[in-house]
């Protein structure tokens, strides 16, 4: 999941996108209006978390752009201002969710996680295909039962696909929403970390049906495998 | 405290009891004298009737007494003597009996009234008059009756119980009118007053239900008295300034506490993701010197929060003492030096090492401190911030220059203002409009004017110079 962070305010940016990239998330930093509105437009982001008070366009400005424009990107709004009517203009302009300063780094992704679902069209944090179980909180894996460890990358890589199911998602999609920008864009980086996770799920061996399937020049799918 | 009701009907009263009693005692000698005159006019007619009744015949002197029912009657009668002016009394009225009636003097022809005291002991008005005797022989020329060569003198008396008695009804009538006037004119004073200020109460009523949190303008009830208008206006005009400054007031700690979260926020997160796992040192040296750097920014926040509090209170004590400029400008400089260097900002300090300012330098120290702290944190990377003596202008300590960018027009204005922001976002978390609101409240006890300008050069000067006044 790649997701955009915009706040002006040096130290807690900093933290912010160190706690979300430890959890997992390819994050990208904008500290003011204008880098925010040009990291949307040029970038197809999961989520944004927004801090109103920016320099330059104001937060709640851009909120309303992105969604006269028709984003769908979850947008979890982060401000110190904590009275009632500042959270309602926040959710009338298009946020999903609203956290007043200061707040817990959990509570950060926990919301986070609940507006990516919703994003996603899910109700649960437990992604389910075949006989593989994701627990997006709890962030593990399971197998016939069995407890999969994976890195956080691969754990990302894994949660998109599935989020994505039954959909092909090609290798630039891959790595706009699970990647940072600051490593190095190679199409063979995908392939590798898609071939650690075959081997990690035992995928396509004895006893383990497909569920990552390859389709050549186009990209990958997630999907249970059909009866038969 | 008394009641402006009861003070108007006093007033009211007193002047109206005044007048009344005025017109009371005009009217009561008016009609006194009209009814003492009547009594006078009709004693001289009984004198003269009686007197007349005396004639000359041919040297005796006869009386023709006609009867005259009130001087023979023994209730309350009425008297008359009349004599000779050799002291022959002529005649007596039937009521005299024995006694006698007083005389004012022999030989005076009158008519002399006077106060008496009647025979019967009753007060009473007696008239003497004097005239010529009637003598039986016709004027040739006239038919007036000829008169005699001799006098005859009549006193008549009468009690004046009756004068008394109509006067003491006037009287009467007249205390009686007075006071029923007066009474109705206290009443009429009193309902109108209370009438006039009833719209006091529905005003007061309006003052007490006011929102002391929402003020808002009291409104005028239809029917208050012009007077109170204007108490009612200024009133308004309080409430709104009261409001104002409530609103400032609630803006100011809403601002400090979002000012105090950002930063807040920063530390919880720093703390939140360095415990999320095992650290090693250098992760966690690392996370201590963020922590370190937000705990200062909130630091210098909350001192000059105090500072500032301790403006408005006026409790800033000022010690005057001889201030090394650019010793100061350069201990100042100092902490910001790290800030500066980080953003590629030139620092030069181009005052004298010798020029002092008697001020003082504690207060002065939060003034340049914030200046250049504003400067710091307001130019652009890469650019240049000079503190120089300013030439050309009397009075002036030093100015603060930047390299820019220059402040918006409409900003300057403002730019003292507290909370005031031209972005709406800090840039560093202490930048939150705080400092210079800070630096104008410090300079007003220094009389000390602060100024700041856009230069020709497109950077910024924030001046400081003695206060005009």
């Amino acid at each position: 999941m790649r997701i955009l962070v915009v706040e002006d305010y040096g130290p807690l940016a900093k933290s912010i996108v160190q706690g979300l990239r430890e959890a997992g998330y390819a994050v990208d930093l904008a500290s003011d209006g204008d880098e925010a509105q040009a990291a949307a437009d040029s970038s197809a982001y999961d989520a944004l978390v927004l801090d109103l008070m920016i320099p330059k366009t104001d937060g709640m400005t851009i909120l309303r752009r992105l969604r006269t424009r028709g984003s769908t990107t979850a947008i979890l709004v982060v401000t110190a201002r904590d009275q009632v009517p500042d959270r309602i203009a926040g959710l009338d302009a298009g946020a999903d969710d609203y956290l007043v300063k200061p707040f817990a780094l959990q509570e950060l992704l926990a919301r986070l996680r609940s507006v990516i679902r919703r994003k996603y069209g899910g109700a649960t944090n437990l992604l389910t295909v075949g006989d593989l179980e994701i627990d997006s909180t709890a962030r593990t894996v399971r197998r016939s039962g069995q407890i999969i460890s994976l890195s956080a990358r691969e754990f990302a890589l894994l949660e998109y696909l599935v989020r994505r199911r039954g959909q092909v998602v090609s290798r630039a999609e891959v790595w706009e929403h699970v990647y940072d920008f600051a490593s190095e864009p190679s199409s063979n980086v995908i392939d590798v970390y898609v071939g650690y996770l075959r081997r990690k799920l035992g995928d396509g061996e004895a006893g383990s049906p497909r569920l990552i399937h390859t389709h050549r020049g186009l990209g990958y799918s997630v999907d249970a495998p059909t009866a038969g | 405290m008394r009641s402006l009701r009861t003070r108007l009907t006093v007033a009211l009263v007193g002047v109206l009891a005044i007048s009344l009693s005025a017109l009371a005692v005009v009217i009561d000698g008016v009609v006194t004298r009209t009814l003492e005159r009547q009594f006078d006019a009709r004693l001289l007619d009984d004198a003269t009737a009686v007197a007349g009744m005396a004639e000359d015949e041919a040297g005796a002197t006869e009386f023709e007494y006609e009867s005259l029912p009130e001087f023979e009657r023994t209730d309350l009668p009425a008297y008359f003597e009349a004599w000779l002016d050799d002291g022959t009394v002529v005649a007596r009225s039937p009521s005299l009996g024995t006694s006698g009636l007083s005389r004012v003097s022999v030989n005076d022809f009158g008519p002399t009234f006077a106060n008496v005291s009647l025979p019967d002991g009753r007060r009473g008005r007696t008239v003497q008059w004097r005239q010529h005797l009637r003598t039986e022989e016709q004027g040739a020329a006239t038919f007036r009756p000829a008169l005699s060569k001799r006098f005859v003198t009549v006193v008549v008396a009468r009690g004046t119980e009756e004068l008394v008695g109509t006067l003491a009804s006037v009287r009467r009538w007249l205390l009686f009118l007075a006071g029923l006037t007066l009474l109705g004119a206290s009443l009429a004073a009193g309902v109108a007053v209370a009438h006039g200020l009833s719209s006091t109460r529905e005003l007061g009523l309006a003052i007490s239900q006011l929102d002391p949190g929402r003020l808002r303008p009291v409104p005028t009830p239809a029917a208050l008295p012009s007077e109170l208008v204007p108490l009612v206006e200024k009133v308004n005009d309080l409430l709104l300034r009261v409001e104002a400054s409530l609103v400032r007031e609630r803006r100011f700690t809403s601002d400090v506490s979002h000012e105090l979260r950002t930063p807040l926020a920063a530390l919880r997160m720093t703390l939140d993701v360095i415990s999320s796992r095992e650290r090693t040192v250098p992760e966690l040296t690392h996370a201590l010197s963020d922590l370190n750097t937000v705990v200062r920014q909130m630091q210098a926040l909350c001192d000059n929060l105090l500072a500032l509090a301790r403006c408005d209170a006026g409790q800033v004590l000022v010690k005057t003492a001889p201030v090394n400029l650019r010793a100061l400008v350069d201990d100042c400089w100092y902490p910001l030096a790290g800030t500066a260097a980080a953003r590629s900002l030139t620092f030069r300090n181009e005052l004298d090492p010798m020029t002092t300012a008697d001020s003082d330098p504690d207060q002065l120290r939060l003034v340049i401190a914030n200046l250049l702290s504003n400067a710091v944190a307001y130019t652009d990377h890469g650019g240049a911030i000079t503190v120089r003596q300013r030439v050309g202008r009397k009075g002036s300590l030093f100015e603060v220059h930047d390299s820019g960018p220059p402040i918006p027009t409409t900003q300057v204005p403002h730019l003292f203002d507290r909370f005031f922001r031209g972005d709406q976002a800090r840039t560093d978390g202490i930048h939150c409009g705080i400092g210079l609101a800070l630096v104008r409240g410090i300079a007003e006890v220094l009389r000390l004017e602060v100024m700041a300008e856009n230069t020709p050069d497109g950077g910024v000067s924030f001046s400081v110079s003695a206060s005009a006044s």
